[in-house]
């Protein structure tokens, strides 16, 4: 009975199994063992097993467990065997032997469990290969790398991390970045979007750092992380480089303070004009002073216009939205202060102009706001509306107010006629005409058409200011 | 009539603005640099406004600086700022409490409705 459920047990296991009698002789095997070694019960039972199959089962290393090892101790487990069998090939063996004794027999029987670990050995050198392929490709790369395991702790630093940060591999494996060096990367915002990396597939994408480093000095990094994943593998891991851009930053930082220091000196000069026509208005008869006055605006404007392009400037271009925003911003806070009811509004859909066009461009905004406020509120209250669209092939430029609307063209002032050639100045200047608009009701509206001097970026969804 | 106290190291314009500031019935005083303006501020002079340059000559932050000595002489003294050159945030940040704020160029008109506007807050 025990002997049926025995051999029912040895069948079913997924192992190789094989019964030794005390002279190693085989007395029994099970079907696993006849599978993986293609034989069958004729050929192998009652065989001695160094005599099996031609032989090949005299393994130097098996002879040692069997005639060594097992006469000494009970069970052995975890024996690894490799041998070249001429039949399936090269094999890697686990082999788990236990000596059997029944009551009353005292030599036993040994039972050997072979488990073929060959596949399993070969996905492991294969494995290995890759992670060393791997790891020289990190060495390659100039930027420093590391890869983190998912509690962000470090699994490999490339060479030139090493090298960059003056520690060695030992001192990174199993480390948080956080805790290397003096803790120059445990910033909470680092650390903030390094923990969305791998739940979120929310790669990092230029980070910046900038902080004194052991060795190294004042330094600049752009940290870039992602997720990345092994096929088969689902473990996943975050490769995290950091970019060297201390000198990049430099040069910017020079540009930035050369732009600023010509820009001091410009509108330093500036004020000296400003101040000129502001001593000349002193000595000149009533009628012209109005115009001088006007000229001073006007100057003050460029001077405007000049900080508003570095800042809605992006590259090559100049962005017509920020542009304006920024022109309604400085004209509320210099022309109207802070006390005004009269409110500048932006209507904008993002649209870039080269910078070459970007000074008349303004200063026809400024001249038509300008004239706006000045002629349009008597009560000091309303609302100017600059807006740009695109209309076609062309850009469409309208100012318009919710004031006392335009007056008989006969009664204009002297001042204001001139105000009204300028607008014609800038807009030929530009290549543009005026779209003639009929008045109605209060208010006026001025609309320009300019060709495609503005080029659109991307997305034509309209920006309420 | 209100007292200026204009701290400027171009002296032209120095002398520019203490003419416009003067034009619409003000008083001005002038100073063209820190030193200059300090020694004023620790007087007895009447002085209502400081209107500085922020980048004076061989003191980039010169005006800001100035304008923290002066609010410490005179907690009741009310400053307006000026400079040609972009104002950050980071600049602004450096700024007395209740200061305000005019670009160069100025003009005397905008001059004007500044020091009104600091007068009246």
């Amino acid at each position: 009975m025990s002997d049926i459920a025995a051999s029912d047990i040895v069948e079913t296991v997924p192992s190789a199994l094989i019964v030794l009698d005390r002279n190693l002789n085989i007395s029994s095997a099970n079907r696993a063992f006849y599978q993986t070694f293609r034989t069958s019960p004729g050929e192998t039972e009652g065989c001695h097993i160094y005599d099996l199959g031609n032989r090949q089962w005299d393994i130097p290393a098996l002879r040692t467990l069997l005639e060594s090892v097992i006469p000494h101790r009970a069970s052995v487990e975890g024996f690894e065997v490799e041998h070249d069998f001429p039949t399936i090939g090269r094999r890697t063996m686990l082999v788990n032997a236990r000596k059997i004794l029944r009551p009353g027999d005292h030599d036993g029987f040994i039972l050997l469990a072979i488990e073929d670990v060959s596949e399993e050995r070969v996905a492991r050198k294969e494995s290995k290969r890759n992670w060393q392929l791997t790891q020289s490709i990190v060495d390659t790369i100039r930027d420093p790398l590391v890869v983190l395991e998912d509690d962000m702790t470090i699994v490999t630093a490339s060479k030139a991390f090493l090298t960059m940060f003056g520690i060695t591999e030992a001192e990174t494996h199993g480390r948080r970045v956080s805790d290397l060096g003096q803790h120059q990367w445990d910033v909470p915002a680092l650390r903030h979007l390094m923990e969305k990396v791998l739940p979120e597939n929310k790669p990092i994408e230029g980070f910046e750092i900038e902080d004194t480093f052991p060795g190294l000095g004042r330094r600049v990094f752009n940290l870039n992380a992602r997720k990345i994943s092994q096929p088969g593998n689902h473990a996943h891991r975050m490769l995290l480089v950091f970019e060297d851009i201390t000198n990049r930053k430099q040069r910017e930082r020079d540009a930035l303070s050369l732009t600023n220091e010509i820009s001091h000196r410009i509108k330093n000069n500036l004020q000296i004009i400003v101040g000129l026509i502001a001593y000349e208005t002193k000595w000149t008869a009533a009628p012209c002073v109005q115009g001088y006055k006007a000229m001073q605006a006007r100057i003050g404007a460029i001077a405007q216009l000049y900080d508003v392009i570095s800042q809605s400037s992006r590259g090559d271009t100049v962005a017509v939205d920020a542009y304006l925003r920024e022109i309604a911003k400085t004209m509320s806070a210099s022309l109207l202060g802070n006390m005004s009811g009269i409110r500048i509004d932006v209507k904008a859909e993002p649209l870039e102009i080269d910078p070459d066009r970007a000074v008349p461009f303004g200063l026809l905004v400024n001249e038509l706001a300008t004239n706006a406020i000045k002629h349009a509120f008597p009560d000091g209250l309303g609302r100017v509306l600059l807006s740009v669209e695109q209309v076609g092939d062309q850009i469409e430029l309208s100012v318009a107010d919710d004031g006392v609307g335009m007056r008989d063209k006969g009664s204009a002032k002297i001042s204001e006629k001139r105000g009204s050639e300028y607008v014609a100045i800038f807009v030929r200047q530009l290549g543009g005409a005026i779209v003639p608009s009929a008045s109605e009701g209060t208010g006026t509206l001025v609309r320009i058409r300019l060709p495609l001097l503005l080029v659109p970026s991307g997305g034509a969804e309209p920006l309420a200011a | 009539m209100a007292v200026i106290l204009i701290v400027e190291d171009e002296i032209f314009t120095l002398q520019m603005a203490g003419m416009m500031i003067e034009d619409w019935g003000h008083h001005a005083l002038s100073a063209s640099a820190v030193g200059e303006a300090l020694a004023l501020l620790r007087s007895t002079q009447q002085i209502d406004v400081l209107f500085t340059d922020i980048y004076l000559r061989a003191d980039v932050l010169g005006g800001c600086d100035l304008a923290y000595q002066a609010m410490k002489l005179r907690p009741r003294l009310r400053v307006l700022f000026t400079t040609g050159n972009a104002v950050t945030d980071k600049l602004k940040a450096l700024f007395v409490e209740g200061a305000h704020f005019l670009p160069k160029p100025y003009t005397s008109l905008q001059l004007q409705h500044s020091v009104d506007g600091l007068l009246a807050a």
